[in-house]
């Protein structure tokens, strides 16, 4: 047997606690190929593709997290591996192999793993890399397929990088052992469990903090956000690191003195064995918690984000398409029949259709209580209440009842800046210079911001009628809308209307609405895409470090199975004990997790002035599924290895 | 009324390209309610596969079993293991206490397990806690208390619920000469306050002088058997006696007292 056949049988002889990790590594190695053979594919490089442009910063930002998330992975499962096999080095000492000798041995077993991960990782990659291309050329809506490629500035960006971080951390781990003394190398696995204790004062700093962090949540919104947010984040990372290492424990002696609940069957062994469950694994517990929050509101915000968007694209333009025109009949921008034509025979019913007049107040300003007036370099425009009322309902707003001789300013979003609805507005109206009254503000939209209509005022009828008796109808101002079934796709029909309209009258329509939604969405769903893998990555490593921990226990656990089988404790008691264990080290951190997120989205939704929970239990149910998936497999074979052990 | 009753026991292990092996042939054993039996017999005699029968853990090639008049061999797994928990009772070399629980918990853990009713299990409990001189250390746990606690502990554990057998495994193979001694004397104070029948495995003769009959056994088979008369002393000297007749190697266990 040689050096480096003992180091290789004990990576097989490791295998079912190593394999955990090893799958994290190649999932890593593998996203960030993925990336990198974007990132260095020839077409993107030389700028063939230039839709790339819009992703490839997003795409960078994601290869740092991945590398230095894999950095403290690996460190973290390095050291815990070692950790748990100081028996075993205890033995090699014992037989004489120097301390040398013994990082020699970590080393080759390292280097092994690394470059199986490597390899493994790049392999993979390579083969997911393509149908990973397809999807990106379907969100860049890219006319031809991204080719396969394999740039040789990736694969060795990836497979030296990820080798050099797998051996600077092995060689790091290596120099740590090997400082204590045989005996107790020998002697570390007997170890006696000790006493759970806590604190009861970081019990209250526990409670404290995440009530503090809650509360400050709950309440937050865009005013004090910048003040909270630290606080928030500094006070639920604390909160939840005292909540597993000390508040679950108190917990726990709480149920324990329950004698009702804790004397009933197996309720005892799964509590009395819980506590030291958590206690020996909080840090994993804490890491795994934020680690989903994180995840989570990530997601969740994601989308939020896109839902308020599109909320405050429809707010801002309430029709699909829209125009104005100088005089009543003169159809100088577009044709009304060509533009039905046009609409109908790609598809589209035209569901609303607005036309209202209005009278334009050219150089106007506007004064508010004893402030100056201010000048407005636009034009805005007077509109009567029977008009703007028709078109107050066509968009599903409230009516209005301007005051008599007096004007109501209707703008989304004015009402918040000015305190006191009171004041006056004067301009040109067909050349002569008038000054009204402004009685009240409402915060209403019901037509798209175009030229000359960027504020709107509403007259009542009988004042109306008298100021547009002195207008001749060629110098009204018509505003037309039109609303579209299945707007959400009539991008290129927008685009075909709007080059009809002649270039000077350009800045009389907006037909914007349909390419900024789908603008909007194809960044959303980039974001989403790119991101879900770094989600991911996350998943899997937290779960793998749980995994792996309770492989590290196993041992013990047979043991002290066998024992309770031998004293007449049926397999379905002990899979009752194994199955709520293993739950409650699975799903702790989880629901952890889905509180923290769910204060985190409350938080947005206060910002946002929106509320959109049904997305976020999609999110949350999404991340229960995958994790009851993860939870299921690997209870299943740790029972079946169990179970083995502790009949045999 | 016979509590054990097992006739033409026969244990053979085979496996695959291996000679089959007899490690048990032919063993008649029975059992009075009440009575105190040791078994002994040099190293690899076959008195942990014995053992490992009658615990209902293994299951004999040949011959049967009856516990209680009921044959455990013809009872599904998840019987057996409720069988187990209600008929018998163990003690074992290795304690086999959990550590993450506390001594008092470890001994009531067999009527915890049948859900009785937590008031209830303080009754049984406390008289029984009381006798082994264990009240004191009910609330520690087992890395706290020394070998022989730990092993009185155990007892408790095996005789809490009143099991028709107990059954114990070189049960001072891991003390000092004080705490087997002590150990020793409970077992016997179970035995005779509380009619426990007891059946032990033992190589140590000092162990042994407690039981009121001694059958030995030889590679596989029955060999010769002895009845206590009404000294310890005398009956100890007996038991030497029988060993020195049937040879063979007794050093497996370290004897801290030899």
């Amino acid at each position: 047997m040689t050096f480096r056949s003992l180091a290789l049988s004990n990576i097989r002889g490791n295998r079912r606690s190593y394999s955990a990790f090893f799958l994290s590594s190649v999932f890593s190695v593998m996203i960030f190929y993925i990336y990198a053979a974007f990132l260095y594919h020839p077409d993107v490089e030389s700028g063939f593709i230039m839709a790339a442009s819009k992703i490839r910063k997003g795409m960078e930002f994601c290869e740092y997290i991945i590398v230095i998330f894999s950095f403290l992975f690996v460190l973290y499962s390095n050291s815990a591996f070692l950790k748990t096999r100081q028996q075993e080095f205890g033995l090699f000492s014992l037989f004489g192999m120097t301390r040398a000798q013994l990082r020699k041995l970590v080393l080759y077993e390292n280097a092994a793993i690394a470059t199986l991960a490597v390899a493994v990782g790049l392999g993979l990659g390579t083969l997911f890399s393509k149908l990973f291309f397809m999807a990106l050329g379907v969100l860049l809506k890219l006319e031809e397929p991204i080719p396969f490629a394999l740039p040789l500035k990736a694969i060795g960006i990836t497979a030296g990088g990820f080798f050099a971080l797998f051996m600077i951390i092995s060689i790091w781990t290596a120099l740590r052992i090997g400082r204590t003394e045989i005996v107790d190398l020998l002697k570390a696995a007997r170890k006696p469990k000790g006493q759970l204790v806590f604190s009861r004062w970081l019990v209250f700093v526990a409670a404290g903090c995440l009530i503090a962090a809650y509360g400050m949540a709950f309440f937050m919104n865009s005013d004090t956000f910048v003040v909270l947010s630290l606080p928030i984040l500094i006070t639920v990372v604390a909160g939840t690191y005292f909540l597993f290492t000390q508040l679950s424990i108190l917990v726990l002696t709480f149920i324990q003195k329950k004698s009702a609940v804790y004397y009933k069957r197996t309720n005892m062994i799964v509590f009395a064995q819980l506590g030291y469950k958590i206690r020996d694994n909080a840090r994993i517990l804490f890491i795994v918690s934020i680690l989903s929050a994180v995840v989570m509101t990530a997601l969740g915000t994601v989308y939020i984000l896109q839902i308020g968007s599109k909320q405050s694209l429809l707010a801002s333009s309430p029709f699909t398409l829209a125009y104005s025109e100088k005089g009543l009949n003169t159809h100088e921008v577009i044709d009304q029949a060509e533009l039905k034509r046009i609409v109908t025979e790609d598809g589209f019913k035209i569901t609303k259709e607005a036309k209202a007049v209005s009278i334009v107040i050219s150089r106007y300003a506007i004064q508010w209580d004893d402030e100056e007036y201010r000048e407005f370099d636009s034009d805005a425009v007077i509109i009567s209440a029977t008009e703007y009322n028709k078109l107050a309902e066509m968009t599903g707003q409230p009516s209005i009842l301007p005051e008599n001789g007096k004007l109501t300013l209707a703008q989304s979003n004015y009402g918040r800046v000015i305190r006191n609805y009171k004041g006056y507005v004067k301009g040109d109206i067909n050349g002569k210079n008038k000054e009204f009254e402004i009685s009240s503000v409402v915060d209403t939209k019901v037509m798209n911001s175009m030229q000359n209509n960027y504020y709107t005022f509403v007259m009542d009828d009988f004042s109306y009628v008298k100021l547009v008796s002195g207008i001749p109808e060629d110098q009204w101002n018509v505003i037309y809308g039109f609303e579209l079934s299945n707007w959400e796709k009539s991008a290129p029909t927008a685009e075909k209307l709007k080059n009809l309209v002649p270039e000077e009258l350009q800045p009389q329509i907006d037909f914007r609405r349909a390419s900024d939604l789908a603008n909007m969405n194809e960044t959303v769903s980039l974001t989403l895409f790119i991101g879900m893998f770094i989600s991911l990555l996350f998943f899997i490593a937290s779960g793998s470090m749980i995994y792996f921990k309770l492989y590290t226990e196993l041992q013990e656990d047979q043991a002290q199975f066998k024992a309770l089988s031998r004293i007449g404790m049926t397999k379905n008691e002990m899979r009752k004990i194994v199955v709520t264990q293993v739950g409650i080290v699975f799903f702790v951190p989880v629901v952890v997790g889905i509180l923290h997120a769910l204060f985190a989205m409350k938080a947005l939704d206060n910002m946002m002035d929106s509320s959109n929970w049904i997305y976020s239990f999609v999110v949350i149910g999404i991340y229960i599924a995958m994790q009851t998936i993860y939870f299921l497999v690997a209870c299943s074979s740790y029972m079946k290895t169990m179970l083995r052990g502790a009949t045999a | 009324m016979s509590v054990l009753q097992a006739q033409g026991l026969g244990k053979i292990y085979s496996s695959k390209g291996n000679v089959a092996y007899k490690a048990l042939e032919d063993i008649e054993l029975k059992l009075e309610a009440g009575e105190f039996v040791g078994v002994m017999g040099p190293s690899g005699s076959g008195k942990t596969t014995l053992l490992n029968l009658l615990s209902t853990i293994d299951r004999p090639t040949s011959g049967q079993i009856e516990i209680n008049g009921v044959n455990p061999s013809k009872l599904t797994d998840k019987k057996l293991a409720l069988f187990r928990r209600r008929e018998l009772g163990f003690v074992f070399q290795d304690f086999n206490l959990l550590d993450t629980l506390s001594i008092k918990e470890n001994i009531i853990l067999p009527l915890v397990l049948e859900g009785m009713a937590p008031k209830k299990i303080l009754e049984k409990l406390n008289p029984l806690a009381e006798l082994l001189q264990i009240t004191p250390i009910l609330e520690k746990r087992t890395y706290e208390v020394s070998g022989g606690q730990k092993q009185r502990a155990a007892i408790a554990r095996a005789i809490i619920h009143q099991p028709s057998l107990v059954l114990a495994d070189e049960l001072t193979g891991n003390l000092d000469s004080k705490s087997a001694k002590d150990v020793m004397d409970s077992l016997k104070d179970m035995n005779e306050r509380f009619k426990a029948t007891v059946l032990m495995v033992t190589h140590d003769p000092f162990s042994a002088s407690y039981c009121q009959r001694i059958v030995f056994i030889k590679d596989g088979k029955f060999f010769s058997e002895i009845r206590k008369g009404t000294n310890r002393q005398a009956f100890f000297q007996q038991i030497l006696d029988a060993l020195s007749v049937l040879g063979g190697n007794f050093d497996d266990v370290p004897f801290a007292r030899a």
